[in-house]
Order: C-alpha cells, then sequence, then structure tokens
C-alpha cells in the first residue's frame, strides 16, 4: 500500500512538472508573436522603475560620452539648419512627414541572441507598438510594446528586425537582418548579382515601408562575397549605431502612416 | 534532523535573487559570459521541502526574471526542468542524505556542493541559451557562452554562500 502512494506521489510531481513546462512554452511561443501588448515584458510599471534606478547610477558614469553625442548632433543639426536656411525657396515641396520623439534608454541588451531595449516613454507621450527607433547615427530597432510610460523595443540584433534597405551608391534594395553573432556586424541580403556591390558602400534605410523615413543610416558594407552560383551577394555591413553605448534613442512617428499602410493594402 | 535555517534562506533570496533582478544583463564579461546567479536560491532552497513546492518556487522566481529579461517562460521553463530534477541529482551525488536539511557548503562538503550546484547550473545555462538562440546554429558560441557563464555563476554562487554561511557555525 505504501509504495503505491509512493508511486502516486511521484505521478503528481510528474504531473506538475509537465503542467509548468506546457505554460512555459506556451508563454515562449506567444512572446514570439512579432507585437503584443502584453504585461510580461520590460515595460511592465515595476521591471523598468527597477530599470530606471539603476539606469540612474550608470548614467553617472556615461556623462561624459553623452555629453560628447550631444554635442555632435548638435553640430549636425547646426549644419543641416544651414543647408535649410540656404535652400529655404526650394522646400515648398509636399513630402512625407515624421516627427520625432527624443526618449531616454534605461535598459539596453547587445550580447544576448536575441536583444531588446527599453525606452522611457510610452503611449502618454504618444509611442505606440510598431514604430520605428532611430539614434543620431542611424537605425536602431522598432516599438515591440509600449505601457503607459515605457516601451519594450526590438532592437536592430534581434532575428526577427529585417530592415528594408538601398545601397546609397546604387540605388539598389536590399534586406539587412542581425545574424546573432556579434553587436556591430549584420547581412545583407537580396542584392542581385549584377549590382557592382563594394566594400565600403554605404547602406541607408529605403523608407519603402512607413517604420523608418528615407535615408537614415544603416551601416558600411564591410565583406562581400559571390560565388559563382549565387543569384544574391552575401554581404556583411558593420552597423553605423554603437550598441554598447546608447543613452538616448528617438522613436519616429509617422504622420501618414494609417494613410499610406492603407492605400497600398487595397 | 534539522531544522530549517530562516536566516540563511532570506539571505539567499536578498543575495541572490533580489541582486541578480536590476543587475540582469549588466553583469557581462567580455562578450559571452552572463550571470545569472540567481538559480542559485532555488538550488539552496532546503532539502526536506516537498518537490510540488519547488517546482512552483522555480516557475515563479523564472517568471519574475522573465519579465525583466523579455524572455516570457525561457527562464522559467529552465528553472521549473532543474528543480525537478534537483533532488534527483541531490540523492546521486551526495552519498547520506538522511540527515541533510539546509544546503551549504559546509553540510554538502566543498566537493559536494560543487560537484552538486556546477552540473545544475550548467544544465540551466544550456537551456536558457539553446531556447533563446532559437536552434542549434552557431553551436560553438552557444556552448562556450554556457561553458563560461556557468563557471561565472557558479563562482558567485560560491563566494555569496561563503559569505552568507559563517565557517565557524555548526549545522
Amino acid at each position: 500500500m505504501r509504495k503505491l502512494f509512493d508511486f502516486l506521489y511521484r505521478r503528481r510531481t510528474f504531473a506538475i512538472f509537465l503542467g509548468l513546462e506546457i505554460v512555459c512554452i506556451w508563454l515562449i511561443v506567444s512572446f514570439n508573436q512579432r507585437q503584443n501588448a502584453d504585461f510580461l515584458n520590460s515595460s511592465n510599471a515595476l521591471s523598468a522603475q527597477v530599470a530606471t534606478g539603476s539606469q540612474n547610477v550608470s548614467d553617472y558614469f556615461d556623462l561624459v560620452e553623452i555629453n560628447e553625442q550631444l554635442m555632435l548632433e548638435n553640430e549636425r543639426l547646426q549644419a543641416e539648419l544651414r543647408d535649410k536656411i540656404a535652400f529655404a525657396d526650394s522646400l515648398d515641396v509636399p513630402t512625407e512627414t515624421y516627427l520625432v520623439k527624443g526618449a531616454r534608454v534605461i535598459n539596453n541588451t547587445f550580447r544576448r541572441s536575441t536583444n531588446y531595449l527599453t525606452i522611457l516613454g510610452g503611449e502618454e507621450s504618444g509611442i505606440l507598438p510598431g514604430m520605428g527607433v532611430i539614434s543620431t547615427s542611424g537605425v536602431v530597432g522598432q516599438v515591440k510594446s509600449v505601457s503607459n510610460r515605457y516601451a519594450t523595443v526590438y532592437s536592430l540584433l534581434h532575428p526577427k528586425m529585417i530592415v528594408s534597405s538601398t545601397v546609397k551608391r546604387t540605388s539598389t534594395n536590399g534586406s539587412v537582418q542581425w545574424d546573432q553573432e556579434t553587436y556591430d556586424i549584420a547581412s545583407l541580403k537580396y542584392v542581385p548579382r549584377h549590382i557592382g556591390l563594394k566594400v565600403g558602400d554605404t547602406v541607408v534605410t529605403s523608407g519603402f515601408n512607413s517604420v523608418f523615413p528615407p535615408n537614415i543610416n544603416v551601416g558600411v558594407v564591410s565583406e562581400v562575397n559571390l560565388e559563382d552560383h549565387m543569384t544574391f551577394y552575401e554581404a556583411k555591413i558593420r552597423l553605423s549605431v554603437d550598441f554598447t553605448s546608447l543613452p538616448n534613442v528617438f522613436v519616429v512617428i509617422h504622420e501618414n502612416k494609417l494613410e499610406k499602410d492603407s492605400i497600398e493594402a487595397l | 534532523m534539522n531544522r530549517i535555517n530562516i536566516r540563511e534562506q532570506i539571505f539567499n533570496c536578498i543575495a541572490l535573487l533580489f541582486i541578480q533582478l536590476p543587475l540582469l544583463y549588466r553583469i557581462t564579461l567580455g562578450d559571452r559570459i552572463f550571470g545569472f546567479f540567481y538559480i542559485g536560491f532555488l538550488l539552496l532552497l532546503p532539502f526536506k521541502v516537498s518537490r510540488p513546492y519547488l517546482l512552483l518556487a522555480g516557475f515563479s522566481t523564472g517568471l519574475i526574471v522573465d519579465v525583466f529579461s523579455n524572455t516570457p517562460g525561457i527562464h522559467a521553463g529552465a528553472c521549473v526542468f532543474v528543480m525537478y530534477i534537483r533532488d534527483l541529482w541531490l540523492r546521486i551525488v551526495i552519498d547520506d542524505t538522511e540527515e541533510l536539511t539546509n544546503i551549504n557548503h559546509i553540510s554538502l562538503k566543498k566537493t559536494g556542493f560543487i560537484l552538486f550546484v556546477f552540473p545544475l547550473v550548467f544544465v540551466h545555462h544550456v537551456i536558457i541559451f539553446l531556447v533563446e538562440n532559437g536552434g542549434l546554429h552557431l553551436f560553438g558560441l552557444l556552448i562556450s557562452k554556457a561553458i563560461l557563464s556557468a563557471l561565472f555563476s557558479f563562482t558567485i554562487v560560491f563566494v555569496l554562500n561563503y559569505l552568507i554561511v559563517p565557517k565557524a557555525r555548526r549545522i
């Protein structure tokens, strides 16, 4: 009799074990949908507050770097302003309008095989899932989910992020996707073989989807490989964003996104 | 039979779990060493706790860590698995488990502690990196990450255990 109870008891443990593992697998699978507003991620208020606290501490050690980046950004903006003033008359051409919204990064990983950022800024400041995120030096990622005050962002260093890009010199389209190895290299895919792709070519966003504005830097071609049997180049690019130091980012808000997407869906 | 040392468990929880949360993915050495030392808290739970409770403890701890790392299910799944095999593994490694209640470097002896903790930490890390990676590609990177990170996490658990459980005290 005792043996029977022992047996049943062991089965109970195993059943709980199986049940919990199934719940875990379900969580993993359902989180892998592209966008969701689920509370089990880093834009959840509690974990975001903890992240803000620990970021506040480490920010003190990065102040020099942050200042330097802000100065560079100011320089760039100044230069652009001069250009704009010089060509003020020719600016009447209607263009797509993009607004940007600055946000502080409170958590950022770049060494895992799937990477995310958490930023300080959520629904209250008009940030919605699906919006693009850039920094002063280039493409950073795309918003995954938002809470009231925080947002979780797919880093460009996430295998699900595919950025529609253009090789600037030849205006050829391709896709940039991270290959899970190091945080400064990604792959440039689908550039056809008749294009003379060279090491050193600049790759920028194409602006074909309404996530990123056109002409935002993605990276520079660092390695080109073309065998006889291949239809497309196998190219690596060195990313222009330094993911190891990313104190501030900008969320891109595309004003006519809905209109553009709906007309393209027809 | 020994009594469960509540003080030791509370210190374990604070030192291993609550310190881990804000530091998750902030403690990295080089580009492939991550410290997931919160697993130490689960491994050092008292031996006499019944296994269903251990599983639930593993699940909830894992889920809390998951919220901080944007990986719902991955840490929880790994923890539940490790908690499932924990007592079986302890019985294999340690000959005399009759009088064992509190698990620490004194009750298990140094070699017992290493033999018990390190393989489980390694299994936990392998599961996490494997699932996060989404497959067996980049296998070399994966396995080197797992080995180095497991060594790192184990060292932290070991050192913290020395600090929490003073040597002079009799168990």
